[in-house]
């Protein structure tokens, strides 16, 4: 008779891997993980996971993850084998808080606010800022920007007479560069966290 | 030799290696970082009371890596000093090397700051050349990261390396397979990856004074002079790619790793094993935090002239409290240390990690004994809690105090400004930028 997998725990450890290690295992690995002695035992296991959509081969001959496995979906008590329950199948295509706020993550940085002048755009001093390097600011857009050897976070824009900086703050107004003027990101989210 | 140089072949890129170099890392990160750093000479190193890396303003005063900060401030008083911040270094440097991804998926992480990446096929691609694939790669780390970096595009890894050191910073060469008999005559010997003082010494004695003098050479006296390693470099250098890239992401196979440098170099025995039971102690903090357990310990002394010398040993149970392994370290210490010679680090590696929460006695062990020790690392680490690392440490470690101390108390600043919700142990892994806005 042959040996019968367990499917559900091995999707379970899989996950757990993901959760730790952020990748796919290699043959080797999973092995380890699902603790057999030979490497080639685990062919099985993962002909049965691709056929289900958990894993994939790619082009190098190792196996990925597909988002059955990497979507973030926290333990979900147990399940019966054989068919994903409902609410997991409902969960698979959350995203996580990160990849909502963050949209090109090698060029995001974080910044913590000290001034008001953007007040009334909803940014209060020690609120976090998530700042996107490396990309051309719209009209409107809140940019961090080094205005004359000075950095501020302004509204960004630009008429006939060149372009301006504009504070969300009754007391501030309209700044022109008078010599230099760089853009260091634009402001893609706020972040305010209460302790 | 005075062969006149003739191309070695008429293609230009059979292959097409990138070899991508950060310009003045560290202190480029810092400066991306901190906008008020820019145009300043600074160095990072504090910790250590050496130069670690120094940006170009700071080069161009004179200050290099390697010297001792107190030399440093002589030759640029206005210098500034700042600690070494891995941390955010590793984030910038996993970060240029997910934009070298989006060009090619062939990337080698060869160190923190370089690495190789083969784009060869991919000019049809993007429809661009491979030269100004390589420039698109600049320019978007350069946008996004705020770094510049040096880039050398040839047939191989070898070549690459070369030509990325040719024109820094924020340099870009292309060496083509028709035009490497043009390239390497201005190559002397000493920039030739992998040809150490000693080397090009001997090289110097033959008349091999440039890499050109070296590949004109027949293959089975390079071979007979400097073994397999030479033969290698000399298929490279023209233009034989033999050394692949070594693609698999530089994750090291689940292990925990401790080590120091002395802040100035010892040959006290008793210091050193002072120094080493500590390094276990760090890891053991490490191992208990994430409740692991370990079976196998490595430890290795480095001397002063960056010799390593190292040795391990496999356990017969599993282990995560440093009393547990003591005997075995003091056996491994003394098969390592020489008299008489000057070390400057020590360091441990536990591997073989395994889940505690799943740990089962053995038959032969006494349980009582196991869950002493198991209890007293438990007080350790809640004493530590309260009252900071090392607080209570093992009798050996009072021969640490004996070692001078320096100035070099100044955390860094990413330490200072934790953001709210952020542990000592836990950070967001994004960099935050140091400026007033």
């Amino acid at each position: 008779m042959p040996r019968q997998i367990n499917i559900q725990e091995k999707i379970r450890q899989l996950r757990a891997f993901y959760r730790a290690e952020g990748r796919a295992p290699s043959f080797g690995e999973m092995a380890r993980l699902f603790g057999y002695a030979s490497k080639y035992a685990v062919y099985g296991p993962v002909r049965r996971l691709v056929e289900l959509g958990y894993l994939r081969h790619t082009s190098q001959g190792k196996v990925a993850f597909t988002s059955k496995i990497t979507a973030s979906i926290p333990a979900l008590g147990s399940i019966q084998a054989g068919f994903p329950s409902p609410a997991e199948e409902e969960l698979l295509d959350t995203i996580s808080l990160d990849e909502f706020l963050v949209r090109r993550p090698e060029a995001t940085y974080l910044l913590t606010v000290s001034g008001d002048s953007m007040q009334d755009a909803g940014i209060q001093p020690g609120d976090m800022v998530l700042v996107e390097k490396g990309e051309n600011p719209k009209h409107n857009d809140i940019v961090i920007a080094q205005v004359d050897g000075e950095w501020t976070l302004k509204y960004y824009g630009k008429d006939r007479e060149g372009i301006y900086l504009d504070p969300a703050n009754a007391r501030y107004s309209r700044i022109r560069p008078a010599r230099t003027l760089q853009i260091g990101g634009i402001v893609r989210a706020v972040i305010r966290k209460y302790a | 030799m005075n062969t006149p140089p003739t191309p070695l072949m008429l293609h230009s890129f059979p292959h097409a290696i990138l070899h991508v170099d950060g310009d003045a890392f560290f202190t480029s990160v810092e400066q991306a970082l901190n906008p008020d750093l820019r145009g300043k000479p600074c160095v990072t190193g504090k910790e250590r009371g050496i130069i670690a890396c120094a940006s170009y303003e700071a080069k161009s005063r004179g200050v290099k890596r390697g010297v001792s900060l107190w030399d440093a401030r002589k030759l640029c008083p206005d210098l500034v000093v700042l600690p070494s911040d891995y941390e955010t270094y590793s984030l910038m440097s996993k970060r240029m090397f997910e934009i070298m991804r989006r060009f090619t998926p062939e990337v080698e992480e060869y160190s923190i700051d370089e690495g190789f990446a083969d784009i060869t096929g991919m000019r049809s691609y993007f429809r661009k050349s491979y030269p100004d694939i390589a420039r698109d790669l600049q320019q978007t780390i350069h946008r996004e990261l705020d770094l510049t970096v040096s880039i050398g595009l040839s047939l191989t890894k070898s070549l690459a390396k070369i030509a990325s050191d040719y024109r820094k910073p924020h340099g870009l060469t292309a060496v083509p397979g028709n035009r490497i008999h043009e390239f390497l005559p201005r190559i002397p010997t000493a920039d030739v990856w992998g040809l150490g003082r000693n080397r090009v010494a001997l090289l110097a004695k033959f008349g091999v004074n440039t890499a050109w003098d070296y590949i004109n050479r027949p293959e089975p006296w390079i071979r007979k002079l400097l073994h397999k390693p030479g033969a290698e470099m000399w298929q490279e250098l023209r233009g034989n790619m033999v050394m692949p890239l070594d693609k698999e992401l530089q994750r090291p196979e689940a292990s925990i790793s401790k080590s120091k440098t002395f802040s100035a170099p010892s040959d006290d025995p008793d210091f050193m094993y002072a120094k080493l039971v500590r390094n276990l102690e760090s890891a053991c903090i490490k191992l208990r935090r994430h409740h692991l357990r370990a079976k196998e310990i490595h430890v290795s002394l480095r001397t002063k002239d960056y010799t390593e010398a190292a040795a391990g040993a496999r356990l017969s149970r599993t282990f995560q409290n440093a009393h547990d392994v003591i005997p075995v370290i003091r056996e491994l210490y003394a098969q390592l240390y020489r008299l008489g010679t000057t070390y400057r680090a020590t360091g441990v590696v536990l591997v073989g990690l395994s889940d505690d929460r799943q740990y089962q006695y053995s038959l032969f062990e006494d349980p009582l004994k196991i869950e002493k020790i198991r209890s007293l690392g438990k007080t350790t680490d809640l004493l530590q809690k309260r009252f900071g690392k090392h607080t209570i440490y093992l009798g050996t470690g009072l021969y640490i105090a004996k070692a001078p101390q320096h100035e070099r108390d100044t955390p860094v600043w990413r330490k200072l400004h934790r953001l709210p919700g952020e542990t000592v142990r836990k950070h967001i892994r994004i960099p935050l930028l140091n400026m007033t806005v």
